[in-house]
């Protein structure tokens, strides 16, 4: 690895409040062109906020975020996805009364390329075939799973450098999980780097190159995720060793 | 119990219809028509703004009223409209008034958004509710400044010849126009809101309004395109109502607007054809109500019989004939 490389991402020491709570005392990660990373951790730890405070819906109060260089800590969400940063938000966030395509269209809305368009819409149905066949079908009406991959190819739609998925397989069963898994791996193939929040620490680790463990707001724990996978503690805490 | 009222009603209009006469029926339920035009464009601006904000502009009826003044001061000061101006010339006066009227109006309720509405984007849902009204009483109050609490008399410059008569019905250009004007509005905003980027901006907001940001969509700009949008409309449905009512005052948008949102309600808040519907529907029950005679109330009635019906939406129907769209709803 070269060392010179700055990160694609690097966010430092943020704290985010919701009104007067304080979510966030102070997290800072990277993610380096081309890889995976995910983040891990106990429910409320701060993962969510983590992702809204990068994509421009809750801005953090201190600390910075940089994206290819830039300050994106006070770029606003619709400003944040034109850089090239998607996500795939927890609750999945589709817009109920478009049908599946128009919600995929909305995921390219900053787009103007009509050619690239439909040649991403192709490889969303070739990554999820069942979303070819419901495509006329509005999303509110979707199962919960196909609504994911409807979430997740919305997200690829904006044609991000940086993916964030919230919870992808959350609410899945275990066939679609494996799917959604290989697909997160095979994006990251095609060239997309990727920021993963997940509760399936197990295959989130599996997959990626480096994990964040955050606990009550703050990074308690980062190393390579096959170290992390050994962690004692981690093994205890996430994946359901006593 | 609803349908109880629903064949009630069927049988006191067919009753009418009998002892009046169909042809008489018929010329009511086409005054009718006209009044709904001009609630639909009205109830639009409502169920607009309730679809994106989940908030009730109080203040909608009012920025019509402006609509309305902004028609009148064109077609009496700037055009000096009347009886011996020739087609052409009323032709060209009535469009132009339409577009400033929309324009004005469209401004308006945007600069509205903007200082009462916006600033409270994130304060308890009550807190815009009491902007909404006090802006209500601030716009009531610059039309009595600009013109006086007395009724501002338009001149009847529509044609009053009839388009047809048939055996007894009876269809004039006045009556024509109204709605000739508004069909057109209602297209363009149709081809806006399903064709345009802009639209696709407008139904991604209603629906998620976060969601809609992570897609790229400036919502705040969204918003405001909304507003003016809503006030447009309402701006549209004034310039109809000064020329087809021929008088108008400062207190014409209050009960207007109570209408017009009543019959958002009935259609289902958040819902374009609802409210278009739901416009047509309070139309026909006031012409029936004031224009026929067995067993009908009467107009001093009206007003007391559409807030009934309000009640038995709520009550019955909450989500109104077509359905409700909201951000929270389905
Ligand atoms: N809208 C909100 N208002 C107030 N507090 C909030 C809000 N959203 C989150 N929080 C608080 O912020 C903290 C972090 O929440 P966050 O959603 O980031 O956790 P998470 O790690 O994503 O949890 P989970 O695994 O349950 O999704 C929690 O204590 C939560 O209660
Ligand atoms: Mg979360």
């Amino acid at each position: 690895m070269t060392a010179a490389a700055a990160p694609l991402l690097e966010v430092d020491g943020i704290e985010t409040f919701y009104g007067s709570i304080q979510a966030l005392r102070g997290v800072s990660l990277q993610v380096r062109e081309g890889e995976i990373v995910t983040l891990i951790g106990a429910n409320g730890a701060g993962k969510s906020t983590t992702l809204r405070s990068i994509n421009g819906l809750n801005h953090p109060r201190r600390g910075s975020i940089t994206f290819e260089g830039q300050d994106i800590t006070e770029t606003p969400a619709h400003d944040v996805v034109k850089l090239g940063i998607a996500q795939s938000p927890e609750g999945r966030r589709l817009f109920p009364r478009m049908t599946v395509l128009e919600n995929l269209e909305m995921g390219a809305f900053q787009r103007s390329d009509r050619a690239g368009m439909q040649e991403d819409i192709d490889r969303v149905f070739a990554l999820f075939p069942r979303l070819a066949e419901r495509k006329s079908q509005k999303a509110g009406t979707l199962s919960g799973g196909e609504q994911q991959m409807c979430a997740i190819g919305r997200a690829l739609m904006a044609r991000p450098r940086l993916l964030m998925l919230d919870e992808p397989s959350m609410g899945l069963a275990p066939i679609f999980v494996d799917r959604i898994f290989e697909t997160i791996v095979e994006v990251n193939k095609q060239g997309t780097s990727i920021l993963l929040v997940e509760q399936n620490a197990l295959m989130a680790l599996q997959v990626a190159s480096r994990g964040y463990v955050l606990e009550t707001g703050t990074v308690a724990l980062t190393d390579d995720a096959a170290q992390l996978a050994q962690n004692e503690d981690v093994r205890k805490a996430y994946l359901g060793e006593s | 119990m609803a349908s109880a009222l629903v064949l009630l009603l069927l049988f006191w209009l067919a009753k009418n219809a009998q002892v009046e006469g169909f042809a008489y029926f018929m010329n009511i339920a086409l005054i009718g028509v006209t009044l709904g035009a001009v609630y639909a464009l009205v109830a639009l601006g409502y169920t607009l703004v309730y679809g994106i904000l989940e908030l009730i502009n109080f203040a909608h009826g009012d920025v019509f009223m402006m609509g309305g003044m902004i028609s009148a001061t064109m077609i009496i000061s700037v055009f000096n409209l009347g009886a011996h101006n020739s087609t052409f010339s009323v032709v060209a006066a009535v469009a132009v008034s339409l577009l400033v009227a929309m324009a004005g109006c469209g401004l308006l309720n945007a600069t509205i958004e903007r200082i009462a509405y916006r600033p409270l984007r994130h304060a308890p849902r009550l807190a815009p509710l009491i902007t909404a009204i006090g802006m209500s009483f601030v716009l009531e109050d610059i039309a009595i400044l600009w013109k006086h609490p007395s009724y501002v008399q338009t001149p009847s410059v529509l044609p009053h010849g009839n388009v047809f008569s048939i055996s007894g019905v009876t269809y004039t250009w006045e009556k024509l126009i109204v709605v000739l004007i508004t069909i057109p509005v209602l297209l363009a905003l149709v081809w806006l809101v399903q064709r345009t980027r802009q639209g696709k901006a407008m139904r991604a907001t209603a629906q998620d309004r976060e969601a809609a940001a992570m897609m790229g969509i400036n919502v705040n700009r969204t918003i405001s395109f909304t507003f003016a949008l809503a006030g447009a409309l309402a701006g549209a449905g004034g310039l109809l109502y000064a020329l087809y009512f021929n008088e108008i005052r400062y207190d014409t948008g209050y009960k207007l607007g109570l209408i017009a949102f009543t019959a958002a309600v009935l259609g289902g808040i958040g819902n374009l054809p609802g409210a278009v519907l739901g416009a047509l529907v309070i139309g026909f029950i006031q012409a029936f109500n004031e224009g026929l005679t067995w067993h009908s109330p009467g107009s001093d009635w009206t007003e007391s019989i559409v807030f009934s019906i309000l009640i038995l939406i709520l009550v019955f129907r909450p989500s109104g004939l077509l359905g409700e769209q909201t951000p929270e709803g389905g």
